[in-house]
């Protein structure tokens, strides 16, 4: 009789190469260096493995917790709030890669710079431009009888 | 044992010196918070199921000083070890602001 050998899931203790490597993965873009984000890990008082995704300095908050409990990963946010929870480590980093506050907050960003400047073009410069106008259009007659 | 009101669990200062960072900060009211827990016989599990949560983890996330004990339910963390909830989000304002702390209430007496 042959056994075929599936891979134990680990239930506790500390994270498995294989789990940080997919939590890696995943992640990669957000604790990239010159996001200014670190990540930790821990464990609860019952042994359970937990990832933190840090906030930048001063503060380095936790912004997003991955816990496993039990074979189940937990996703919640550094307020507590539940956001997934799965058996597949994958789906929930998934969730946890949707969660973290990058492009769309860089994107976000990018946009309200953009209609700062147009706002203060509007405002400042074309008035300045309109008044130039208007001399010009005063001037020229009077130039044109001298000529 | 669980420890009754107002007995004296707020006298314990920050052991820091001279101007720690958010993070030493937190992980010091975090083993603060895990030492009064301790105090009233409470498991992570038990913390977590009399705040409503589902899950124990958010509770580590504090305790080891990666996130704060949230406003909204400050105070019923602080009925559930037993504290009065006034001293102890006082006690922990010293952690997470030290320098609102500051302002409001001073340098207290070591």
């Amino acid at each position: 009789m042959s056994v075929v050998a599936f891979e134990r899931k680990q239930n506790t203790g500390e994270w498995s190469e294989r789990e940080l490597s997919t939590i890696f993965t995943t992640l990669g873009a957000a604790i990239a260096p010159g996001t200014g984000r670190e990540w930790e890990t821990g464990m609860t008082e019952k042994g359970d493995a937990q990832f933190y995704l840090l906030g930048a300095l001063p503060d380095q908050a936790c912004e997003l917790c991955v816990s496993r409990i039990g074979g189940r990963y937990i996703l919640e946010d550094g307020s507590g709030r539940l956001l997934f929870e799965h058996r597949n480590l994958d789906l929930v980093m998934l969730h946890a890669k949707a969660a973290v506050p990058s492009t769309s907050w860089l994107m976000v960003r990018a946009i309200t710079l953009w209609c700062a400047i147009r706002n203060t073009m509007h405002e400042k410069v074309e008035p300045l431009l309109g008044e130039g106008e208007e001399l010009l259009a005063q001037f020229v007659p009077q130039l044109a009888a001298f000529a | 044992m669980k420890r009754g009101k107002h007995q004296d669990v707020f006298t314990e200062r920050p052991a820091v010196k001279a101007a720690p960072d958010a993070r030493q900060l937190r992980k010091l009211a975090g083993d603060w918070l895990k030492q009064r827990r301790a105090d009233a016989e409470l498991s992570q599990a038990d913390l977590a199921a009399r705040l409503g949560l589902k899950y124990y983890t958010f509770i580590s996330q504090v305790e080891n000083g990666f996130s704060r004990v949230p406003i909204e339910i400050m105070g019923a963390w602080a009925s559930e070890l037993g504290l009065e909830p006034a001293a102890f989000a006082r006690h922990l304002l010293m952690y997470y602001e030290p320098e609102l702390h500051r302002l409001l209430f001073g340098a207290e007496r070591k």
